[in-house]
């Protein structure tokens, strides 16, 4: 049991902090977790551990506008405003090549760095953009319904116990992804602000301050216990997506959970991002600046299993050509930059990104030289241990091989996922995934 | 039928509940004064009032643009240097008119005189979310929370067609560029999915075939209105949800708003607002029957809700979290202070997640629970301390080109006045801890407070030298950072 405890504070608080933290909330935390401390399996933090950071492009991404048929002439047929111009398409193979703003992607291919599954989908395709997130987030059938995401399966299987900053979501939301029957993962949007500022604008730990208050208030539970802490916060519809509200804690056992959460979390992330600098700029848009944030989280060795980050913008249904390529523009150079500061400061080993979109847009543009709602498109994957280059099937653009007007699939999403929590987070994609999908070779 | 609330529960307890959900709370005046009324009444009282006392006139560029003719020709026929400085500077005065309306409308919900159709209004506003980022047209995005508040309690119909045919919705959803033969599918898809009947029950079909029925209404940019042109119809058969013909606007809204599913879905929304839980199976049953009975009128409906058994069940009462704007408004109405700048509370109603009139998609605020998490619960507790004690320890992170809120010449976000706290706690009640938390429980509280977080503000009093103004301030604003505090 002491040996336990010394794990849990050494590690799952990200060691450096543990003599910073006052006692009674390491008190408090220990007795969360004491639900876990007789299981076998530690808790997979620290600083050598895979990170896997998702990249959701919200709105669904135009799949054919992003890896593009080359000498296709369903392509052109279908779409005589929006195709692009042979000459200017970032050429792969012959057959195919990457729309011209993603020279980052053009570099990380070039570097062995990028991993391209193409005509990634699922059975039933939904068109709605929430449903059909509802359905990548947790990676149920189309026609089944979830309240628990596919990362959040993970947490509660692999990492037990982990502090809850094994999820971080940057912005002000949490992904129904992360959607746990043990809720993990914060949300944090700046980590200058990501504390609580006492009255004097200062520190919140003063004898006399309310900031010491604060901290009894969000921690001690003495006069009123928890209850029985796996309950406690059990409302999983907390997480963002669409969801019902669940069985499980009361809105107040959620507000004191989180409050917890925060507090915990709030030091450690600080303390991190003061101390670690970044090895290598980074382009100037919020998707960078966000990645920029996560490099550092992973440098400063926060115990997080999985980062999550999402760009925005891409329901293309009008004019959809200026606005895609700056989209696509932002993309690959934020990643390409990440990943190189990854390499600088020696962590790009054990990073690995993923992209999705809730789906992709349909092969004939509209009349307002955009695009609907679609289906099947490719999914990327970064990294210096990706095995690179191009996973699945090609996309058929004849009309007669058409769904409705929309690609179909050949490799399930959940292949994608399954292979991802195999080879790259190692552990086993059954109970999280509920059944068996074939993998890819994805990890090298 | 919904079961009335027996009279022999109706006390000031109830009222106050009433008030919180109904409205943006109430003095204890105002609680007691409502308490006196018979429940019915007392409702009523809530539902009928009118919004002609209101203190507020419309902002002063809320009208058409009279030069927008010139406007637009002199942007034509400028260089494209001259054409980029007109957009900038077009920008720079929509985003500040953004600003200006967002406060415009906090403050009639601190402030106005019918505070349910303010309540009703945020709830429309999130139910047909339409973003300024996309419209970019400060008088359309008031026109139509004007229009929320003309319709919101009305029939449902009239309000859809209302909406429909509404100028920032036409360019929202892109109904506005849409023309036949290949009708763009963005308005008819939402329409059935968001606003009337719910994922899963239409068909794809359902939905090109209504994009077919509603082409031909367009916005004509110059007047700033919708118009039907007859010519851009697409007069040929259609075949929606069963119905067949030549289908059109209002056949669409004929079919959609008829079928059962538009009953459930609109008064399962309006119940979930309200009541801060989604109804279950037999209560969704009896508010889509009583829905439609009262011929599908907000209004009548919403009384009916609001002297429902059910909506004053303990698992209702005081457990609904306060989204970001309740939390505002509620706290400048408690504390007695006027609002923050109106580009202070943008500011912060951003980082508290609910970006007014920039909501994060088209389905709006998901609201509950996830308006909580370690980012949002800190920036809560931030934004109650600038509400005490007037400094802004928010960040400022302006949207692109908005005017960033005010900030000292040492670049902090600048300082409001504290709360007046003779009013809030006057020296003749410090007599002893337990009157002061006791004032503080009946004010902030709804007299919920837990046993830890009275023991948590009972340490700190008992840690406190003398009770000075900083040190109620602290205890206030701890007061206002308790889990209890974010629920109503």
């Amino acid at each position: 049991m002491h040996t336990r405890r010394s794990f849990l504070k050494s590690t799952a608080w990200g060691g450096a902090l543990g003599s910073t933290v006052p006692a009674f909330l390491a008190a408090t935390f220990d007795h969360l977790h004491a639900e876990n401390s007789d299981r076998d399996v530690a808790p997979a933090t620290g600083k050598d551990s895979p990170v896997l950071v998702v990249i959701q492009l919200a709105g669904g991404n135009d799949g054919l506008n992003t890896v593009v048929p080359l000498g296709n002439d369903h392509y052109h047929k279908a779409r005589p405003k929006l195709g692009l111009e042979p000459k200017t398409i970032r050429k792969i193979r012959d057959d195919v090549g990457f729309h011209p703003a993603l020279r980052g992607f053009e570099e990380l291919h070039d570097e062995g760095r990028l991993a391209i599954v193409q005509s990634v989908g699922y059975p039933n395709p939904n068109r709605s953009h929430f449903r059909s997130t509802d359905i990548w987030m947790t990676a149920t059938d189309s026609d089944r319904f979830s309240n628990v995401g596919w990362i959040g399966r993970y947490f509660d299987n692999a990492c037990a116990g982990g502090p809850a900053t094994v999820g971080v979501a940057v912005g002000r939301q949490s992904p129904l992804a992360f959607a746990a029957k043990h809720p993990r993962g914060i949300a944090l949007e700046n980590p200058e602000s990501f504390r609580f500022t006492d009255l004097d604008g200062g520190a919140d730990n003063q004898a006399k301050g309310s900031g010491s208050f604060y901290r009894q208030m969000n921690s001690s539970f003495d006069d009123a216990p928890l209850g029985d802490p796996a309950n406690a916060g059990g409302s999983v519809a907390m997480l963002g997506g669409t969801h019902s509200q669940t069985s499980g804690g009361s809105p107040l056992d959620f507000l004191e959970r989180t409050a917890l959460d925060a507090q915990v979390s709030s030091d450690q992330i600080r303390e991190i991002a003061n101390r670690f600098r970044n090895a290598s700029p980074y382009p100037a848009s919020k998707l960078a600046n966000d990645l920029r944030l996560v490099a550092r989280l992973i440098a400063g060795g926060l115990g997080t299993r999985v980062y999550y980050l999402s760009q925005g913008g891409y329901d293309t249904h009008t004019n959809q050509t200026g606005a895609h390529q700056r989209l696509l523009g932002v993309l690959g150079d934020a990643m390409v930059a990440f990943v190189k500061d990854l390499k600088a400061l020696g962590q790009s080993d054990r990073v690995l990104v993923m992209t999705f979109s809730e789906f992709g847009r349909r092969v004939a543009e509209n009349g307002n030289a955009g695009t609907d709602h679609g289906a099947a498109a490719p999914l990327f994957l970064a990294g210096t241990r990706v095995r690179a280059g191009w996973h699945g099937k090609p996309p058929i653009l004849d009309p007669t091989s058409l769904h409705n007007g929309d690609l179909r699939h050949s490799t399930d999403f959940r292949s994608v996922y399954a292979s991802i929590l195999e080879q790259w987070l190692r552990t086993d994609p059954r109970p999280i995934l509920g059944t068996t999908f074939p993998t890819l070779p994805l990890v090298a | 039928m919904l079961a009335e609330l027996p009279a022999s529960r109706w006390n000031p307890a109830a009222a106050t509940h009433l008030l919180n959900r109904a409205g943006f709370g109430g003095t204890a005046d105002e609680v007691s004064e409502l308490a006196r009324k018979p429940a019915r009444e007392a409702v009523r009282s809530l539902v009928a009032k009118g919004t002609a006392a209101n203190p507020q006139k419309p902002p002063s560029w809320a009208h058409p643009d009279p030069d927008r003719a010139a406007r637009l020709k002199a942007f034509r026929e400028a260089s494209p240097q001259e054409r980029e400085r007109l957009q900038r500077e077009q920008r720079q005065t929509q985003r500040a008119r953004m600003v200006e309306l967002e406060g415009w409308w906090l403050d009639r919900m601190v402030r106005g005189a019918d505070p349910l159709r303010e309540k009703l209004t945020l709830f429309w506003h999130g139910h047909f979310a339409t973003s300024a980022v996309k419209v970019r047209d400060a008088y359309l995005m008031w026109r139509q929370n004007d229009l929320f508040r003309r319709h919101g309690l009305g029939p449902w119909r009239t309000l859809l067609r209302e909406v429909t045919l509404d100028p920032a919705m036409l360019i929202w959803l892109d109904q506005a560029q849409s023309r036949p033969p290949k009708p763009n599918e963005n308005y008819a898809r939402e329409l059935m999915e968001l606003f009337v009947l719910g994922e899963g029950r239409f068909s794809e079909r359902d939905v090109t075939e209504s994009a077919r029925s509603l082409t031909g209404w367009t916005l004509d940019r110059l007047r700033q209105e919708p118009i039907y042109r007859p010519r851009l119809h697409d007069p040929g058969v259609k075949s929606v949800l069963g119905a067949e013909g030549r289908l059109g606007l209002d056949d669409i809204l004929d079919v959609l708003t008829s079928r059962p599913d538009s009953d459930q879905w609109i008064t399962g929304k309006l119940w979930t607002f309200f009541a801060g839980t989604a109804p279950g199976a037999e209560l969704q049953q009896s508010l889509a029957r009583c829905f439609k009975e009262q011929g599908r009128t907000i209004g009548p409906f919403l009384e009916t809700l609001l002297i429902s058994e059910a909506f004053h069940a303990p698992e209702v009462v005081g457990q609904r979290i306060k989204s970001p704007t309740e939390l505002l408004v509620m706290a400048c109405r408690q504390l007695g202070r006027p609002l923050p700048a109106p580009a202070v509370c943008a500011n912060s109603l951003r980082l508290l997640g609910q970006d007014l009139f920039h909501p994060p998609n088209v389905k709006g605020w998901e609201g509950g629970v996830a308006w909580i998490n370690a980012n949002t619960l800190l920036n809560r507790h931030n934004l109650a301390l600038l509400l005490v004690t007037g400094e802004n320890p928010l960040p400022t992170t302006p949207r692109k080109g908005t005017p960033s809120a005010p900030r000292t010449r040492r670049g902090r976000p600048a300082a409001t006045a504290p709360v007046d706290l003779a009013e809030l706690l006057p020296k003749t009640d410090r007599t002893s801890a337990e009157r002061i938390l006791e004032i503080l429980n009946n004010r902030f509280l709804d007299a919920r407070i837990s046993a830890k977080s009275r023991k948590v503000l009972g340490d700190y009093l008992s840690a406190q030298a003398d009770l000075d103004p900083q040190e109620l301030l602290g205890l206030l604003r701890l007061t206002l950072c308790l889990p209890e505090y974010q629920l109503c």
